[in-house]
């Protein structure tokens, strides 16, 4: 098995007496595609803003290779490798598309006032390389981010476009682990393949990607191992028709739904 | 009312404008970063004035000094106000709103207005109590003749020193990393965070540009009348923050829109006698009725989905604005209606009372043409636009930064 890049020891979070994350412990390996499950509520979302420094554990652990990262701020665990998206997208609406996309590379350059006032050699090579990169992610995304669109605000994009120029935001922190909060979510079954080509892709390029996904289809169709959350714990873990068919799985998704329609 | 004294109260207008306008900046950029309203703002303009004007004093200038050495002392009293009055917004977000972030915003806004006080105490403790003057020999006395108005050079130097401020602003804002930080911030503290920009530092950074426009504001007030007092902040604070809400909070461009409109309202309102404003509400009017009659429905029109466009459903749509009163009613009463026809007819209503607001105003105006208002007016007339204003778009003329929260 490849390294682990992530390991999550026995973390727990409380909202007041809710344990909306409880002992929860799993391991990331480089270069997989891991889908997190769970009915709504279940603690998925918490678990994301756990990992990247939203959140910081009432107890338990959270190490990105090997080191401990649990009380880091959020941009200090941005700037280890770890970028996401957000489940109600999150971007600059204001910003153009490409601004997004240079918002998520700020960490990495150093220009200050000073530089700029001044427009210095190494600033002026800085932004250069910075645009080019951008322009690269968004590349990715072939057919979807033409050179118009660049300078676009980012409101004006569809939503589908949106949720990609999230992952593309994401991307632009150079990320070792990506984490995916319903990725397709709100899209039509086509725009979903095609998402969830992307995701394979990326794990192709070597990264890794933890997704919280609803969508079965995206699901088995992606992911290389399935962990499933209920209440804040983790029910099941393996490979995706296994944890499908794990009867506990089954049992946490019929009896909310249960618990829903009664409410 | 000759066209050379409208040019000049004109002048007047745009000269207090920009002042308001340097001001409103600093309100409307914190409040986009940190959604406070930092009530010691005013001040901060105030002591801004105060450092320019003293370090003149300390300095010693008089009529003798030759030119060269004057803009020497100027430029040193600039320098000496900004460094000084920057470090003092830096402090105040530091020691009076940092702590308090997380907490509610009612506790925040108690702590902008102690500052306040606090910051007026203190000029009156190093200060004293007595306005401080500014030294005439350094203000540019000499007066121009444009289009037969008389202008004062100081005005001109106004309009261009604040012109030059707002380009760089702007500049600064869009075209570099800390203002792309800054835009970041504003729209979500919390996503920008996660993406490795240091806020606390960005915000540190607003209220040190907010600062530093407020200074050099102080600076050309205390030149523009000739002296500042303890709470001279509390009007121009007011009045900038009003502007700031009229041109739409959050946002910067309205920051300036609102405030030119401020100046400008004032300065014609109590300037001019109600037949020469009465001119200016046809004009008004003149421009409602483009809106109502062809902007508007020709957007509407715009609007319509290709499947349902019918040259007839275009005409429909058109009536409904064209016949306002009659159509609309009819419409917005009768059961079956479509929801483009509906919208519009609401709409055509509401600019529909907005015209006929303004005629009848523009009518009781010419009818009492010689009446002025005496320059006691000015705050009251200031105040009217904002509610006027608000009342047809509350989030102001350029909108709200509207926050995208989870
Ligand atoms: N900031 C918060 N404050 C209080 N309760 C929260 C907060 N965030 C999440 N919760 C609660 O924690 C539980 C798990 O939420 P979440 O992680 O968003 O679930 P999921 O993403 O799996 O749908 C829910 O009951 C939710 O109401
Ligand atoms: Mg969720």
């Amino acid at each position: 098995m490849a390294e682990v890049i992530l390991e999550v020891r026995s973390a727990t979070k409380n909202f007041g007496g809710l344990k909306a994350v409880n002992n929860l412990s799993f391991d990331l390996h480089k270069g997989e595609i891991v889908s997190l499950i769970g009915p709504n509520g279940s603690g998925k979302t918490t678990t994301f803003n756990l990992i990247t420094g939203l959140y910081e554990p009432d107890s338990g652990d959270i190490l990105m290779q090997g080191e401990s990262i649990a009380g880091l701020k959020p941009g200090q665990i941005y700037a280890r490798g770890i970028s996401r998206t957000f489940q109600m997208l999150r971007l600059f609406s204001n910003m153009s598309v490409l601004e997004n996309v240079l918002v998520g590379m700020h960490g990495r350059t150093k220009a200050n006032v000073i530089d700029c006032m001044f427009r210095t050699p190494r600033m002026r090579r800085e932004e250069e390389a910075s645009i080019v990169r951008a322009r690269e992610i968004l590349a990715m995304f072939p057919g979807r981010f033409p050179l118009a669109r660049h300078t676009q605000p980012a409101a004006s994009l569809s939503y589908a476009n949106r949720r990609r120029l999230e992952i593309a935001r994401a991307l632009a922190g150079e990320p070792r682990l990506l984490l995916l909060d319903e990725p397709v979510a709100g899209m039509n079954p086509a725009e979903s393949m095609e998402v969830m080509r992307q995701i394979r892709d990326l794990r192709d390029a070597g990264y890794t990607i933890l997704m919280i996904e609803h969508d079965m289809n995206v699901i088995m169709g992606a992911s290389d191992r399935v962990i499933a959350m209920d209440h804040g714990i983790k029910i099941a873990e393996g490979a995706p028709v296994d944890v499908a068919n794990d009867p506990a799985v089954v049992e946490a998704y019929l009896g909310r739904r249960g618990a829903d329609t009664a409410s | 009312m000759s066209p050379e004294h409208i040019f000049g109260l004109t002048v007047s207008g745009l000269t207090v404008g920009m002042i308001y306008a340097l001001i409103a900046l600093g309100y409307t950029m914190v409040y986009g970063v940190l959604q406070l309203i930092n009530f010691a703002h005013g001040e901060v303009f105030t002591i801004g004035g105060y450092i320019a004007a003293s370090t003149l004093i300390w300095i010693g200038v008089d009529a003798t000094t030759p030119l060269a050495v004057k803009v020497l002392y100027f430029t040193v009293a600039v320098l000496v106000s900004l460094v000084l009055t920057a470090t003092l917004g830096w402090l105040i977000e530091r020691v009076a709103y940092r702590p308090l972030r997380g907490q509610t915003r009612i506790i925040a806004l108690l702590s902008a207005i102690g500052t306040s006080i606090f910051l007026q105490n203190m000029i009156v403790i190093i200060f004293g109590p007595q306005p401080i003057i500014m030294p005439t020999a350094i203000v540019p006395t000499g007066f121009v003749e444009i289009f037969g108005a008389r202008i004062r050079i100081l005005q001109i130097v106004i309009i261009v020193v604040s012109l030059l401020l707002m380009g760089l602003l702007t500049w600064i804002v869009k075209g570099t990393r800390i203002g792309k930080a800054m835009r970041a911030t504003s729209q979500d503290r919390e996503a920008a965070e996660m993406m490795g920009i240091e806020t606390n530092l960005t915000i540190s950074f607003t209220f040190v540009m907010g600062s530093a426009l407020a200074a050099i504001g102080g600076f050309l007030v205390a030149m523009y009348y000739g002296s500042l007092q303890f709470n001279t902040g509390f009007l121009y604070g007011l009045k900038a923050f009003t502007a700031a809400v009229l041109g739409g909070i959050g946002n910067i461009p309205g920051a300036v829109v609102g405030a030119l409109i401020l100046g400008l309202a004032e300065n014609w309102g109590v300037g001019l006698s109600l037949g020469v404003l009465a001119w200016l509400l046809v004009a008004g009017l003149g421009l409602g009725l483009y809106f109502q009659l062809v902007r508007a429905p020709r957007q509407r029109i715009s609007h319509i989905a290709d499947e349902f466009r019918t040259p007839a459903y275009e005409r429909q749509v058109r009536n409904v604005y064209r016949f306002a009163p009659v159509l609309a009613v009819r419409t917005l009463l009768s059961e079956r209606t479509d929801a483009l026809v509906h919208v519009s007819a609401q709409h055509a209503l509401r600019l529909m009372v907005g015209n006929i607001i303004i005629f009848g105003l523009a009518i009781v105006f010419f009818a009492s043409g010689d009446m002025q208002f005496a320059s006691k007016w000015q705050h009251v007339i200031s105040f009217v636009v904002l509610m006027a204003i608000l009342m047809f778009r509350p989030s102001g003329i350029l909108g709200e930064n509207i926050q995208e929260k989870v």
